[in-house]
């Protein structure tokens, strides 16, 4: 069932008619958002340009190339879109034993549309190594931001498959993921010359000041780079249903949960133009929960780096909670395009390895979750000087598949391990659990740590998010990124008495411990980890953010929350009383 | 409140701390604040809380290279 009203489409109207033509029919995911035609007239235009118009890839293969992509993300309604067009085309899925070259092509696209920024020059060559074309190469990256879009759609409007769904199997060894995140800066495919007369540059000239990297980067294919500035055009240009301004901050949220520096740097920088202070932008990129906005902006902002960070977690829920803040339905049809889009530009940008217009502020990265890819969590650049580990030569042995040096490295950190996962879930029982998912996590993807945090850094990160996702499955609705209404945003220290010059000295040690551990369990799980990172472990405000998956701004307002709860929830004990004796 | 955390870690700049410091110097409500939390973390990095004896957490980690080194046959 879907979120939204469908209406009965005018025969007159002309993006229906270019879906009739491919598809036979007007697949749901378009006719969900007849609120919104303009939406629906980008749309078409960036289906003719990218999915319709043939540049070098045969039709069959196009396809394939999204249901392989749509497979691998499990989305239902794509795969039975994929499924029912190559029939339309006369290839049947079973036909999908592909040749190792054509395969290669489903193998590149796949990794792009999931895991886009570890994407590296090193997977281009092998494409172009197997005889593929730099415009046969673009053409999958733009099918990959296509493809990414139309999940976001589908899921963002709880689109009903338009057919039965055939369950279709990867028939290549997916995601032979080379983390080569040093030495991979584009761009990756040649460029050609424009006419000074092409119209869509002109466009971007006017509208920002300068053609970005990111379209000479597709100048290739010419007819995409047109759909897309029209799409830009229609969907984000314009001020009648979301203000311009609220959709430029979605852009900036979403570039900044998919960790894509590029798109967060080109567009902070083109907002200055408005008068936008990088900081405010980068900000909103980093946390927009840190920047002051209305709490419909906020909402607004919730709602999409969900559907693009975490649509497993997205529900009729999220849309319900912004109508009753009073936002119309074509308003959120407007958010989901405007995360849609965004989704399809990161994507695209990572594929073609457009190099940005200016240096980026600020890099982010992704908070990594269960199923995140764990090889890019020590992507920072970091000084000589941090490099220095004292873990480093265990690291290299274990690594060169010395089982001995990984049993060393983890007894030596084991006590830190494990303090976090118990101070985070609460159950000893349930740590040792967590700790022991932690450390197999961090054999199986040792080969891709690079050194360049520190291992112990990397270790508490894995730690980290290995007990926030237990906790998440625990308690689903409890929000520990920052996104819910947990009601203690506005926590204000209320215990004022003076505090005993030795409050330790009150209690014995075990009472002490005792008192710590139970006054931590009662904050907030998103606070407790900070705490537990910074005040137990030690780990450096930079290091910290870095585990977490948060910029250094939010995480020193969190451990600041943090540690004024637990302050006040400690405070009883140690504070004097009125009479000047403790209490 | 951001400038207050980096003045409790001691990573404020010097103008900044100054200003904090004569805030301080006329608000008891803040000295409070300010004090208590500087011993609220001083405490809770001292506490030793979550801690396990080396003893089991040797027992985890011998468990543990057990279940690595079947996987790896």
């Amino acid at each position: 069932m879907s979120y939204f009203a469908e209406a009965e489409p005018s025969d007159s109207f002309q993006p229906f008619s270019v879906f009739r033509e491919y598809f036979g029919f007007v697949p749901n995911l378009f006719r969900l958002q007849t609120l919104l035609p303009r939406v629906i007239m980008a749309e078409a235009a960036l289906s003719r340009a990218l999915l319709f118009e043939q540049l070098c890839l045969p039709q069959t293969l196009k396809e394939r190339l999204l249901l392989a992509l749509a497979s691998a993300h499990g989305n239902k309604y794509c795969v039975a879109l994929g499924s029912q067009t190559l029939s339309l085309l006369g290839a049947s899925e079973c036909q999908l034993i592909l040749p190792s070259r054509e395969a290669l092509l489903v193998e590149f696209t796949v990794k792009l549309g999931t895991r886009g920024h570890l994407i590296s020059r090193e997977d281009i060559e092998r494409i172009t190594a197997g005889s593929w074309t730099n415009e046969s190469l673009l053409e999958a990256v733009l099918l990959a931001g296509w493809g990414n879009f139309l999940r976001t759609l589908s899921i963002g409007l709880a689109a009903p498959p338009d057919f039965a769904a055939v369950p279709y199997a990867a028939t290549t060894p997916l995601l032979n993921i080379a983390s080569a995140e040093q030495e991979s800066f584009g761009p990756y495919l040649s460029a050609r010359e424009m006419p000074d007369d092409f119209a869509p540059f002109a466009f971007l000239r006017d509208n920002f000041g300068f053609v970005p990297n990111f379209f000479q980067a597709q100048t290739l294919c010419p007819a995409a780079v047109a759909a897309e500035v029209e799409a830009l055009r229609l969907i984000l240009f314009s001020d009648d249903v979301l203000k311009r301004k609220q959709k430029e901050r979605i852009l900036l949220a979403v570039s900044g949960a998919s960790q894509n520096t590029y798109c967060v740097a080109v567009y902070a920088e083109i907002l200055t133009l408005s008068g936008v202070a990088a900081e405010e932008s980068y900000q909103i990129a980093a946390d927009h929960r840190q920047v002051v906005l209305t709490e419909l902006d906020t909402a607004l902002l919730d709602f999409a780096v969900k559907l693009s960070a975490r649509p497993q977690e997205f529900s009729g829920e999220d849309v319900e909670s912004l109508r009753q803040q009073g936002v119309s339905d074509q308003q959120i049809l407007e958010a989901i395009a405007v995360t849609a889009l965004t989704q399809f530009l990161n994507t695209v940008q990572w594929g073609t390895g457009a190099v940005p217009d200016f240096a980026p502020r600020r890099s982010f990265r992704l908070n990594v979750g269960e199923n995140a890819n764990l090889s890019s969590l020590d992507s920072r650049p970091t000084t000589k000087e941090e490099l220095a580990d004292p873990d480093s030569e265990l690291v290299q042995r274990a690594q060169s598949g010395e089982l001995e040096a990984f049993e060393v490295l983890a007894e030596r950190h084991s006590k830190r391990v494990y303090r976090t996962l118990v101070g985070l879930l609460g159950s000893p029982e349930e740590a040792r659990d967590a700790m022991q998912d932690t450390f197999l996590k961090a054999f199986e993807h040792l080969a891709g740590f690079q050194g360049r945090s520190k291992f112990s850094t990397w270790l508490l990160t894995i730690a980290s998010n290995t007990g926030l996702q237990r906790l998440r499955e625990r308690r689903p609705m409890e929000s520990l990124d920052g996104d819910g209404p947990d009601g203690e945003e506005g926590f204000r220290p209320r215990q004022v008495r003076a505090w005993t010059d030795d409050p330790e000295q009150l209690y014995s040690q075990a009472e002490v411990r005792a008192l710590v551990e139970n006054c931590l369990k009662k904050l907030p799980a998103k606070y407790r980890v900070v705490v537990l990172l910074r005040d137990f472990e030690q780990l450096s405000a930079e290091d910290a953010a870095i585990a977490l998956g948060l910029g250094v701004p939010a995480l020193k307002s969190r451990l600041l929350r943090g540690r004024l709860m637990l302050r006040e929830a400690l405070a009883p004990y140690f504070a004097k009383s009125p009479t000047g004796v403790s209490a | 409140m951001a400038e207050l955390g980096n003045y409790m870690d001691d990573t404020v700049a010097d103008e900044v701390r100054m200003q904090l410091d004569n805030h301080l110097v006329h608000c008891p409500t803040c000295q409070v604040i300010v004090d208590s939390t500087r011993k609220t973390v001083r405490i809770v990095s001292d506490s030793g809380s979550f801690d396990l004896p080396d003893a089991v957490l040797k027992r985890i980690t011998v468990g543990l290279m057990a279940k690595i080194r079947d996987e790896r046959g």
